[in-house]
């Protein structure tokens, strides 16, 4: 484990229903380890164990066998400050709409801090700050009523309502499920500022490949509730063999990549983005040309 | 302990009613309009039956069609559990304040207003069992029966009522959906609850002379459920729509049920023990 290392999580175990009929082994030994700053995903089929793994990060459950440690703190420690470990984690469910219950935009981002006892004037300059993050203008839209907002205006509400609390690991489960390509495409480049220039540590749950590709700078691939590999995006999507053998999709510029590689020409699998992606096929169109 | 505070969220994990666990038993596959029926029965024989010895067989009946289910009987004691309190404030009250329905037998105490008598005492410990008993019995009887089966029950042996414009389907399809929706509403508060508390929201921890806080404390989750139970009710209502659902309108049944001669003797057994559990001359 290196200084930084932000988050640890070693050979987790979780357990439903432990010790009744309908016991159900969710977890049974996943190992990972973020280094602060980095923007991590974590993929893997329905029911392989990513939310009950992330619901571990910020303490909402905790370790059954195993441990987690968040900046060298154990979370099996009984006397675990879980209030602080919350502030240090800001998680983000699927879906995050759902949870907002003030009638005004400003006062139901400002929950968090107020909750934490912060003087009413940092309350203000945080939801100023945590609005302006997401892209919500503060002046504008602070006093409108929560109900009237769009699908991705909400979402981004949400967002705000966590990052209040100006966490320095930001875990999302599914950030982008049911948006239109637009709402999604903006919130995406939110958490990449956030990642970028706020020095947020990211980890996120996806389904979206395309979304992992642009994201992450790191995956990990879990099955059955065991970490497979992990590697960088390169790595993974090069990897057609764990990708077909565990079902996961492989962003649009991999699988065409794949299938010029299926008939015989030279490309390199790893170059899953946009443009190396892009210049990897013009090669392929010129050697038609000489 | 981290084995309790690995679980301070699972809600699910507490709520039994809805919850059905096949286990392919004798039980489980009993026609359930019949089961109701010797539910219904039984129920009444436990609460009639006023003997000590009485209880005491109904209990240990009550315990053993656990294990003809194939259900582990912690599933009742889990039942019990929540109930305790209120047997214990009934049974407290009972001793008390009862004297006057059950003033027979030995005195035992005789202080002021206070009487107790070996009647009262009888009161207290037959209502405290009957309460597990009809807990047990309850339990096996949701636990070894889908919901669909019991609504589907329901509404055939209400179907006579019919004939005097009780709404027979449409109370059945109300109690289905009510059943349906209590473990979908415990999931929808257990994610709720996790979302507020990742933003610092804490439940049931303020003291509790603090009403007003505490009170305040659930509003972060009661009104967000009230906003995804419509939602769902929603959805249901276009769901049931989109299938031509008419109210009021004949509609037959996918599955039709047929008493086997096994049922019969089921229900026999249990008017029989019922018979006797009220007729034999128990000694106490």
């Amino acid at each position: 484990m290196s200084d930084s290392t932000i988050l640890e999580v070693k050979d987790l175990q979780h357990i439903y229903m432990e010790k009744t009929p309908l016991e159900h082994q969710a977890l049974s030994g996943v190992s990972l380890s973020v280094e602060e700053g980095e923007s991590i995903a974590i993929i893997g089929n329905t029911g392989s164990g990513k939310s009950t793994l992330i619901q571990h990060f910020n303490g909402l459950m905790r370790p059954q066998r195993g441990e987690v440690t968040v900046e060298g703190q154990y979370l099996s420690d009984p006397k675990l400050d879980v209030k602080a470990l919350r502030r240090k984690v800001g998680l983000v469910f699927q879906n995050p709409e759902d949870q907002i219950f003030e009638k005004l935009i400003g006062d139901d981002i400002a929950y968090g801090p107020l909750k934490m006892g912060l003087p009413l004037k940092e309350v203000r300059d945080r939801v100023k700050w945590a609005m302006e993050l997401v892209g919500l203008s503060f002046e504008e839209l602070k006093d409108r009523v929560t109900y009237a907002l769009s699908g991705g205006q909400k979402r981004k509400v949400a967002l705000a309502g966590v990052l209040a609390l100006k966490p320095k690991i930001l875990v999302l489960d599914e950030p982008t499920a049911g948006l239109d390509p637009r709402s999604r495409q903006e919130l995406l480049d939110q958490i990449v500022r956030l990642n970028e220039k706020e020095n947020m540590t990211v980890i996120f749950v996806s389904h979206n490949m395309e979304e992992v590709a642009y994201l992450a700078k790191r995956i990990y691939v879990l099955a059955d509730g065991r970490n497979l590999i992990d590697g960088t995006p390169g790595d993974i999507f090069g990897n057609s063999e764990v990708l077909s053998k565990h079902h996961i999709g492989a962003p649009q510029t991999v699988e065409i990549l794949a299938q010029l590689k299926a008939r015989g020409y030279p490309v390199n699998l790893k170059a899953y983005e946009i443009e190396t992606a892009a210049k990897e096929m013009v090669s392929v169109l010129q050697s038609f040309r000489r | 302990m981290r084995e309790i505070a690995s679980f301070e969220f699972e809600l699910t994990r507490n709520i039994t009613i809805g919850q059905y666990l096949p286990t392919g038993s004798l039980i489980h596959r009993m026609d359930p309009r019949i089961k109701l029926l010797a539910f219904t029965i039984l129920v009444i024989a436990m609460a009639i039956c006023d003997t000590y010895v009485g209880n005491i067989i109904a209990l240990a009946f009550a315990c053993y069609l656990f294990y003809m289910s194939r259900i582990p009987i912690s599933y009742g004691l889990s039942g019990v559990k929540p109930a305790v309190p209120f047997i214990l404030i009934l049974a407290v009250l009972q001793l008390l304040f009862y004297s006057e329905i059950a003033s027979g037998g030995t005195v035992f105490v005789d202080y002021g207003f206070i009487l107790i008598t070996s009647d009262s005492v009888r009161l207290v410990i037959v209502s405290a069992l009957r309460f597990i008993e009809i807990i047990f019995l309850s339990s096996v009887l949701t636990l070894s029966t889908s919901t669909t089966q019991i609504t589907h029950g329901i509404e055939s042996l209400l179907r006579p009522l019919k004939h005097v414009k009780f709404p027979v389907h449409e109370f059945a399809l109300i109690i289905t959906i009510a059943i349906r929706f209590v473990p979908t509403f415990a999931m929808e508060m257990e994610k709720m609850m996790k979302a507020q508390a990742s933003r610092g929201a804490e439940f049931g921890t303020g003291a509790w002379w603090r009403i007003i806080q505490r009170t305040k404390d659930v509003f972060p989750i009661i009104i967000p459920l009230f906003n995804v139970a419509m939602a769902r009710a929603e959805d249901l209502v276009l769901a049931m729509e989109s299938r031509c659902y008419t109210p009021g309108s004949e509609r037959s049944i996918y599955t039709k049920y047929k008493a086997q001669n096994m049922d019969y003797m089921a229900l026999l057994f249990c008017v029989l023990f019922t018979v006797l559990l009220l007729a034999f001359p128990f000694p106490y």
